[in-house]
């Protein structure tokens, strides 16, 4: 029989392994940032009682500015417009664009019902692009699929697409954004976002 | 009487078969944009949105206000059910010889021990729902998209899937219910159906800026999501994201700056 000194020793080294394993899969696992980010999304959707829309807001703003790739989904998503715009003009819309993603995920995650998320699979694509399959399980409705699509910048992967029951917002903001742009210009563009920033701070039903 | 009335909509529905196999075949090839018909399709969504706004939405929130989720529920595997025939013949038209098997004896077994639909005893049982119509066969058997189609009232459609109303209607018993029964249910079914796209219609209030593009977009990209059963070509994600880096010039067939 061991002694109880031994199993805590061995407790203690699993631990420790467990961290270094966790801060190693940080900088080089897909998987963690997706996991990092649902995590954080829990975290407000639990809170909801305490957080307002701010308080979310400020929550999950580190959260998402550090592992999706802004700069690069914005210029995907104004196309062939973003080389239209000088450099004050592209950073300004990056900017803007953050504001969006982090007030649409502080509107939309306002309540908890027991929800969880699940990875399912993870793909390896090309250019070294990984697509991770995960659902969002809720007790009360179906499943809702939220596959997210990865890159990697010198060894730190990044979340650059996330489609929810195949529809992926990303292609939906730039054809969404294209109509805008060619009826009403780019000007009206950064109008229409900039309302619909406040509005989703307003009509949110938590703050 | 009803025999003739049947194989009379039965050659009429094989003839919009073949015309919207031709068209979609010949339109995929021709046509650079998605939408063709924006400007009528613009003005079917208007039309439809107000009616939506000022009537459709709220007699459905209404409607959810006052019955209970359980009852809900219940009518919407009801309705549900009576629509699964076609689901039933679409997962053999697909060639899915198991899952057609499987969706036969859900739709009987929800039919009699699931009280006329009521209850669905088929999921647990290892007999879930699928989701198929004609407009995913005739994708699976090769056909375009073709044209993005918005039919008043009904809905975001494109000229592939539009074969599938004619199927899915006189796949659906209620088709042949006559009498005072008709209205109420027809007026119920509907109802729920807006109910059970509440959710689906606040997500595009909150998100969209453009709400007609948000739903056309919204749609094709679902439509296709479907076709694969829930694993489309990853090249569709990624496409977006070719040319990045280089300089960003590629045609998407959708963004025209003037």
């Amino acid at each position: 029989m061991r002694s109880p000194h031994i199993i805590v020793k061995h407790f203690f080294a699993v631990i420790l392994l467990f961290f270094i394993a966790c801060s190693q899969a940080e900088e080089t696992d897909a998987t963690f940032v997706v996991e990092e980010l649902h995590t954080a999304l829990l975290n407000v959707m639990q809170k909801a009682e305490s957080l307002d829309f701010q308080g979310r807001y400020d929550t999950l703003a580190p959260v998402i500015q550090s592992r999706f790739d802004i700069p690069l989904i914005a210029k995907v998503v104004l196309s062939r417009y973003w080389n239209e715009l000088d450099q004050q003009k592209q950073n300004s819309f990056i900017e803007l664009f953050r504001r969006l993603s982090i007030a649409t995920y502080a509107s939309r995650f306002d309540d908890y019902t027991g929800e969880s998320f699940k990875t399912i699979s993870v793909e390896q694509l090309k250019k070294g692009r990984q697509l991770i399959k995960t659902e969002l399980i809720s007790p009360d409705s179906e499943p809702v699929r939220l596959d997210y699509l990865m890159h990697s910048i010198e060894g730190k992967w990044y979340i650059i697409s996330v489609i929810a029951d195949g529809v992926n917002d990303l292609s939906l903001k730039r054809a969404e954004y294209a109509t805008i742009i060619n009826e009403r210009g780019f000007e009206n563009l950064i109008v229409e976002i900039e309302k619909k920033i406040k509005e989703l701070g307003d009509t949110s039903t938590k703050g | 009487m009803l025999l003739t009335r049947v194989i009379k909509l039965i050659k009429i529905f094989l003839i919009l078969m073949f015309f919207s196999l031709v068209s979609g075949c010949a339109t995929t090839q021709t046509v650079e944009s998605p939408d063709p018909l924006e400007p009528v399709n613009r003005v079917s969504y208007n039309f439809t949105d107000t009616l939506d706004v000022y009537l459709l939405k709220p007699v459905a929130e209404t409607y959810v206000e006052y019955t209970p989720e359980l009852v809900r529920t219940g009518v919407t595997n009801f309705f549900d059910n009576l629509s699964y025939l076609n689901v039933v013949l679409n997962s053999f038209l697909q060639g899915k010889i198991d899952q057609g098997l499987s969706d036969a004896t859900r739709f009987i077994f929800n039919s009699t021990i699931g009280l006329a639909g009521l209850v669905d005893v088929g999921t647990p049982i290892g007999l879930p729902k699928h989701d198929e119509d004609l407009g995913q066969t005739l994708a699976v058997w090769g056909a375009g998209e073709g044209s993005y189609i918005y039919v008043p009232v009904q809905g975001p459609n494109s000229s592939r899937d539009l074969p599938d109303l004619v199927s899915s209607t006189l796949l659906n018993p209620l088709f042949y219910v006559t009498g005072t029964v008709l209205f109420p249910l027809t007026a119920l079914n509907a109802i729920n159906k807006r109910a059970n796209l509440l959710e689906a219609t606040n997500i595009r209030d909150e998100a969209a800026v453009d709400p007609y593009t948000f739903t056309r977009e919204a749609y094709l990209q679902r439509r296709q999501y479907l076709i694969y059963d829930g694993n489309p070509p990853v090249e569709g994600y990624e496409e977006i994201f070719e040319g990045e880096g280089n300089t960003g010039n590629e045609d998407t067939g959708v963004l025209q700056i003037k």
